[in-house]
């Protein structure tokens, strides 16, 4: 099976969000961010791995630190499929704006108020 | 070190809508089940329903048939129901949604003010992923273009 390289899988997982908030502002050291989770330094470099393929976060080495800069211009990506979706209940919306023009004339006629 | 957060922005979507008809007429286009099968569902689907208890814990089945000929079967079950102002619904079967739909009385028209609220973000993204949108945009095109027509 090959695994899933998108912006999706990026975000799916509550530690992956956790440290695209932490770097979103400005870039860190990676072993800063290690240390903020109770899990192991392999466990975020495997995290970190998956945010670097799905291309929401670019690792740039400086001296002997490696530092996480996050690529928000993805997760945009994310926000078109959410607007789709809207889109999906603003038509059911539509679709009941359109019903109950047909109950008011159905119920009140043509009359003039 | 995960922090459990009340912010729910990342699972969750509100539509609001002024609907030009006055509350009592919205209500009951919401929750009679003759009404409701009228407008209900992705566009290009015709809905059957089969229950629909309106009061806090009574259960609301609907089926909406695809255009291919396949159903799908969606229960709710109805959290509180305030006539007029407000209905809360889970929905039980897949996706798992709190929706809270509220009616704000506006004279000759109606404030809708839909919330949906998923489970998770993980569910929330799943769901939008999977969504046809376009497809369902389509179709929804051609259903506006029947009622008009009925309208004239």
């Amino acid at each position: 099976m090959i695994a899933r390289r998108d912006v999706y899988q990026a975000i799916a997982d509550p530690t992956r969000r956790t440290i695209i908030g932490m770097i979103a502002a400005q870039p860190q050291n990676v072993n800063a961010i290690a240390e903020k989770f109770d899990v192991t330094r392999q466990a975020i470099s495997l995290h970190l791995k998956v945010l670097t393929d799905c291309g929401l976060v670019v690792v740039k080495k400086q001296g002997r630190d490696h530092f996480c800069e996050a690529q928000l211009d993805k997760l945009s990506e994310v926000s078109a499929w959410v607007d789709q979706y809207r889109q999906h209940w603003e038509n059911k919306l539509d679709a009941l704006e359109i019903y109950l023009d047909k109950l008011k004339k159905e119920k009140y006629g043509n009359k003039k108020d | 070190m995960e922090t459990r957060k009340i912010d729910t922005s990342d699972r969750e979507l509100l539509i609001t809508r002024k609907l030009n008809a006055p509350v009592q007429l919205v209500w009951e286009a919401w929750t009679d089940p003759e009404h409701i099968a009228n407008w209900w569902g992705p566009d290009g689907f015709t809905n059957t329903i089969t229950k629909m208890d309106m009061r806090p814990g009574g259960e609301w089945n609907l089926v909406m048939h695809g255009p291919d000929g396949t159903d799908f079967d969606n229960k709710s079950i109805f959290k509180e129901i305030v006539p007029f102002k407000r209905i809360v619904y889970e929905h039980v079967s897949y996706p798992y949604i709190l929706a809270t739909i509220e009616f704000e009385d506006l004279g000759e028209q109606t404030l809708l003010k839909w919330h949906m609220l998923f489970e998770s973000a993980e569910e929330f993204l799943k769901v939008v992923k999977t969504y046809k949108a376009d497809k369902g945009l389509e179709q929804n095109v051609a259903k506006l273009d029947v009622y008009l027509s009925k309208m004239k």
